[in-house]
């Protein structure tokens, strides 16, 4: 009796947000899986992804998207780890000031975000009128709308989602840990690799799946930073949709991004280490 | 202690990447120059704030991001809670899956959720287009709200609800007199990140927004594609100063870096 009105109470407390999220997101989505594998006179076909794997141009914006995504997230590790260990050592106090300051990139506004980029980066920004003024060249160099615009873009915008999930995991390994390592005659760098960085690496894994599942499907950065000169997958979604208004090849690209980062997290979660 | 003064030096580095970029903008927001110029050259001006609040595009669009954000939140925050409830108070068979489905919005691609609903919802439906805007936005902050709301549910102590109940009030009104008040800090950061997150939001705006609808950061984008001033600098401004202020005041009031 307690048991039948237990699942009632369930029941009315989850199916409104079960019937809006099917409706209007898990059905939209499966139509869009679904459309993928339509041929132009219906049936089941591969015609569209074989389409997009055998185009050269769509084939450079797929691989340079996951390219650009590991980029991002090795150079974010290894920009993240130093200062959220030192953050993981601070007082409280302290360290929750500065970890606001963390997170600010990514409760901005992305325009606004971005646009500094465009300022410090372009043809008379910041970078080059310091080149030319230092002498090392005479005509800017070309940094926007390049790959490299891309990546520092990315990198302010992910380096919360790896700080934040490092110094979680940093926080809980106790000092006498790494007391006990040094004093069993470990070195600063063995203590490092071998006693910090394995017990951080709940850390690493959550925070490298943030920022590579991030960096590969995130929109501004690249729209404002490559620009139609250098398209990735979500700016190429993008033109085919709202430019080309291709909508077979569109949900094509859409479909490909939807199972490209499932099989991400998919991946990414049998790294996870078992909880010790 | 050199090793320290090394780590240090990462650190500054870090945060001088995440904010310097920030500095910029306001500087080069106060130039005067009729071109985005950084250090600006012609001396300095308030102009182009003027300009902002002359722009007809970005004050209506401002109206209907604020709308949307919080109509968007409060539909998600009504929606969550009741989920947030159930998910931490029962243990039923099938929860992980239900737990798989609910936070699945922010695992999937913004874009491809916006062009998904725009294709297989909305031009199908006929619906207007502030109402796909407002249901696309409400989507995505869905999980925010059941994340927030039960990480508070969770420190709350099961006896304060037993002690209601026992004392003869119904599962609803030891809900609405007991464990609400008692979990008001988690629903108002899970209000402000989500109330953030669609104010910022381009991904589904990008596909849902239309004629005469159109939100801020998209009105944004299509301003920066004819015009090469330091409006947009202001204007970002105005917005990073407002992000500041919201943020720093909840993370004090509320702590909202662990939720994010």
């Amino acid at each position: 009796m307690r048991q039948l009105n237990q699942n009632r109470i369930i029941t009315i407390l989850v199916t409104p947000a079960l019937l809006f999220l099917s409706l209007f997101f898990l059905l939209p989505l499966a139509a869009v899986l679904g459309g993928s594998f339509r041929g132009e006179t219906g049936g089941v076909t591969l015609a569209g992804y074989l389409d997009f794997f055998q185009d050269r141009t769509s084939l450079i914006i797929y691989w340079r998207t996951l390219r650009l995504g590991v980029l991002v997230t090795v150079l974010a590790t290894i920009m993240a780890y130093p200062p959220s260990y030192l953050l993981s050592r601070m007082p409280a106090r302290r360290r929750a000031l500065l970890m606001s300051l963390v997170i600010l990139p990514l409760m901005t506004n992305p325009v606004a975000r971005t646009y500094a980029w465009l300022i410090i980066l372009g043809r008379f920004g910041v970078i080059n009128r310091t080149l030319i003024a230092l002498g090392l060249t005479e005509e800017p160099v070309r940094l926007l709308f390049t790959e490299t615009a891309i990546v520092i873009g990315l990198l302010q915008l992910f380096l919360p989602l790896m700080v934040l999930p490092l110094v979680g995991a940093l926080e809980n390994i106790p000092d006498d840990v790494i007391e006990a390592a040094r004093s069993l005659g470990a070195g600063e760098l063995t203590a490092f690799f071998r006693v910090i960085v394995p017990l951080s690496a709940d850390g690493l894994v959550m925070g490298g799946t943030l920022v590579f599942t991030g960096a590969i499907t995130a929109f501004v950065t690249p729209a404002i930073l490559g620009g139609s000169r250098v398209l990735v997958m979500s700016t190429l979604l993008r033109q085919r949709a709202l430019v080309a208004i291709d909508w077979p090849s569109a949900t094509v690209v859409a479909a490909i991004m939807l199972l490209t980062t499932l099989a991400v997290n998919l991946l990414l979660r049998l790294f996870r280490p078992k909880m010790v | 202690m050199r090793q320290s003064r090394g780590l240090y030096a990462t650190l500054i580095l870090l945060y001088a990447f995440l904010l310097g970029p920030f500095l910029v903008i306001f500087i080069a927001a106060f130039g005067a120059d009729a071109t985005l110029a950084f250090p600006p050259r012609g001396g300095f001006s308030l102009h182009w704030f003027a300009n902002v609040f002359q722009t007809s595009q970005f004050i209506e669009s401002f109206w209907i991001s604020l709308g949307v954000a919080l109509l968007a939140t409060f539909i998600a925050l009504l929606l969550g809670i009741p989920v947030a409830y159930a998910l931490v108070n029962f243990r039923f068979p099938g929860q992980g899956v239900l737990e798989t489905i609910f936070s699945s919005p922010i695992l999937v691609p913004g874009l491809v959720v916006g062009f998904a609903m725009l294709r297989f919802f909305v031009l199908f439906s006929g619906v207007n287009v502030f109402t796909g805007l407002l249901i696309g936005h409400t989507a995505v902050l869905f999980p925010y709200s059941v994340r927030v709301v039960s990480a508070s549910l969770r420190n709350l102590d099961p006896a304060l609800e037993q002690a209601a109940i026992s004392l003869g009030a119904n599962r609803l009104r030891s809900f609405m007199l007991v464990v609400l008040p008692n979990v008001r800090a988690g629903v108002a950061a899970a209000f402000i990140l989500a109330f953030i997150t669609s104010f910022n939001n381009v991904p589904i705006s990008l596909f849902l927004t239309g004629p005469g609808v159109t939100t801020l950061p998209i009105s944004m984008l299509v301003y920066m594609e004819y015009y090469y001033d330091p409006t947009i600098a202001a204007l970002s401004t105005l917005l990073i100063l407002f992000t500041i202020v919201l943020v720093q005041g909840a993370e004090r009031l509320l702590g909202l870096s662990q939720f994010v």
